[in-house]
């Protein structure tokens, strides 16, 4: 299974404590996003916890308090994973964590919280542990990350300073395999993706036409519910502060027209 | 935990007030003005399980504390055995006297019958909140005194 795993190796860990490990990014990939980037220390934590619970218990998508994105990361790169658990029980997984390329850090997470359900309800608790000694020995083959196709937005509505679009989640797609086995739910870190990439159509709207834009920064991040298999998710973007160097955007995503998740976002123009 | 201990006055409630309700504010993405004492989370503040754990992160950062978790409930069953607090999932008649007592902030006619152990958060209100704080704060004391 590779389809959706952005840790090949546990390089050091202490169960409930701290982990590291790595993953290393095609060379063949056309782009490798920040939001896998923030994926990957999502996973290094969710072992770094699973295995501190005996495997009973597994972390899914929940807060993350603030997101930096430092540096694109680029195909054939090597990600150093370095995460901290601020705490970990059978309610929640609180952890901190930076990725490095060459000790660079490219991306930085804090305050993020994961809240914990059985591990059986996703996976084979066994299967979990297997996999678990695998990446803390020898390692998994690197290089099978394909990417991630067929997320395409359709955007509506657009008015001063807002989009709307919709997003259709796809009812097959080879990243559920892995996310999870047993219940396939639509990674919050895709939806992440996904929203930044309306936020930046957004304020490519408001900026100056020479101006290369980046996403610089998300905080409070919040994942209501799980997304699934076949739904459609209605997007909002919404501009809520400017300023000569940056621009906020405020992003509500439904299912139903019930809100399934929230989050700020900055974008700024990139450095030259 | 003996109930009588648990007790606080209104003015220290209403000193930790502010802070937790600007956190609850954060949290729920509403106006702060909407954050009453007696406003439940859940209830009236359209609030979900994640913004619960949310709020107890957030009160952690803000008052540099411990909120066990996964004790809240063991607190709030006090002395009483978990047999004698729940049964199948459901608060029994000496557990729902020692929830009553516990959350003595919450007005009585807002405690269904019969209750679900698992219902027991949608009934914190932010007045609960600090009072979880002013024990956090309280209990992280008595470990100073005893180290």
């Amino acid at each position: 299974m590779s389809a959706f795993t952005f840790v090949d190796r546990i390089t050091e860990l202490e169960p409930g404590a701290h982990g590291r490990g790595t993953f290393a990014v095609p060379q063949g990939l056309a782009e490798f996003r920040s939001s896998l980037v923030a994926e990957a220390l999502g996973q290094l934590a969710a072992w770094v916890s699973m295995a501190h619970l005996d495997f009973a218990l597994r972390p899914v998508a929940g807060l993350a308090g603030q997101l930096r994105f430092l540096r694109d990361v680029r195909p054939g790169e090597l990600l150093e994973l370095e995460v901290g658990i601020d705490s970990c029980d059978e309610t929640a997984l609180a952890y901190h964590g930076v990725a490095r390329i060459d000790a660079t850090p490219v991306l930085e997470l804090a305050d993020c919280v994961g809240p914990m359900l059985p591990l059986a309800d996703f996976d084979a608790p066994d299967a979990v542990r297997q996999r678990f000694g695998m990446l803390c020995e020898i390692g998994a083959p690197i290089g099978r990350f394909m990417g991630i196709s067929g997320l395409a937005i359709e955007v509506g509505e657009r008015g001063p300073g807002k989009i709307h679009a919709a997003l259709r989640i796809p009812r097959d797609a080879a990243f559920f395999t892995d996310h999870f086995p047993r219940k396939a739910v639509f990674p919050g870190t895709l939806l992440l993706d996904t929203q930044i990439r309306l936020a930046m159509e957004l304020a490519r709207e408001t900026a100056a036409a020479d101006q290369d834009l980046v996403a610089r920064s998300v905080s409070n991040m919040k994942v209501r519910s799980f997304i699934l298999p076949g739904q459609e998710v209605e997007l909002r973007a919404e501009i809520g502060s400017e300023a000569d160097e940056f621009l906020t955007v405020i992003q509500v995503a439904r299912v139903d027209g019930r809100q399934i998740a929230t989050a700020r976002m900055t974008i700024t123009a990139r450095a030259a | 935990m003996d109930m009588a201990e648990a007790e606080f006055t209104q003015e220290e409630v209403m000193v930790v007030y502010p802070t937790v309700a600007e956190a609850m504010a954060e949290a729920l993405g509403c106006d702060v003005g909407q954050v009453t004492l007696n406003a439940s989370l859940i209830e009236d503040l359209d609030g979900e399980s994640i913004d619960f754990l949310d709020m107890l992160f957030r009160l952690e950062r803000a008052f540099k504390v411990k909120i066990p978790r996964g004790k809240i409930i063991e607190e709030a069953r006090g002395e009483l055995a978990e047999s004698d607090f729940e049964q199948n999932g459901k608060v029994t008649e000496a557990g729902m006297q020692q929830l009553r007592a516990y959350l003595s902030e919450v007005p009585a006619e807002r405690f269904p019958s019969p209750m679900k152990v698992a219902d027991i958060p949608r009934l914190y209100t932010t007045e609960t909140f600090c009072r979880l704080v002013l024990r956090a704060k309280r209990s992280d004391l008595t470990a100073h005194a005893h180290r």
